[in-house]
């Protein structure tokens, strides 16, 4: 083996890192909650109506 | 596969994907939905243009962005509202929650819209940044550097840690989370 054990593996990443993988689970579950609704929403019936047609030709 | 989906079905598919890609890029859901409606009228006429076996979804927000644009030549009014839906702040989350809640809605009218569009598509649709560069006709380097600049400039405005124009008010958010909650959850990273 080439690698040698001059470098510590950290037992708890550092608190940098933490930080930013608690943000991005904040981040992604806020925007979820601001965006999930929107999606979810049932679609406009004049929209379907608009692909309906469409098909139909 | 897509490609053995017939064309119809898929638009109807990728509606809900539309939308949320609509309102992260008008802020507004009034806006938002005309503009699905708009790129789905353009899809229909451009139908056979597009190439069966080819990335639906890809051609899809394209569409819809390039509708986006247009209008936006058009007519340059963009509401800077925080428009997202007062139920989600009527739900059963902690009152520091909805706070927060509404400072990232907030946060995120104020992201120039390509950054805005690209977090909101990689976060909320899950899409990888190959798929992401697909649909907004970018370098994959270049959507990757969208979605990680619109994540640091959002923590930067709401950890308050970076000074800027904005930072000092949404830094209140974090003075207010620590003083209310000093040690637990997600608000802690805030």
């Amino acid at each position: 083996m080439s690698q040698r054990k001059d470098k510590p593996v950290p037992l708890t990443p550092p608190r940098d890192e933490q930080a930013e993988a608690a943000f991005s689970l904040w981040l992604q579950r806020g925007l979820h909650k601001l965006f999930d609704e929107v999606a979810n929403e049932p679609i406009p019936e004049e929209l379907l109506k608009i692909i309906e047609e469409d098909r139909r030709k | 596969m897509s490609s053995a989906v017939p064309f119809h079905d898929q638009v109807i598919a990728i509606l809900p994907k539309l939308r949320v890609q609509a309102l992260a890029l008008t802020r507004n859901r009034a806006a938002a939905e005309d503009l699905v409606q708009d790129a789905v009228c353009n899809a229909l006429s451009a139908q056979d243009s597009f190439i069966p076996g080819t990335n639906f979804a890809a051609w899809m927000h394209r569409i819809l962005r390039n509708r986006f644009i247009s209008n936006l030549r058009k007519r340059r009014d963009t509401t800077d509202i925080d428009d997202v839906p007062s139920s989600v702040f009527a739900t059963d989350a902690s009152h520091e929650d909805r706070l927060a809640l509404k400072e990232l809605g907030a946060a995120m009218t104020r992201l120039p819209t390509d950054q805005r569009e690209a977090l909101v598509m990689v976060v909320v649709h899950g899409m990888s940044y190959e798929a992401l560069a697909d649909a907004t006709g970018c370098a994959v380097g270049t959507a990757k550097s969208r979605v990680f600049r619109a994540r640091r400039q959002l923590e930067a405005w709401l950890v308050g840690e970076v000074p800027g124009r904005d930072a000092p008010r949404l830094g209140r958010l974090a003075d207010r989370k620590a003083e209310a909650k000093p040690s637990s959850g997600p608000a802690s990273s805030l």
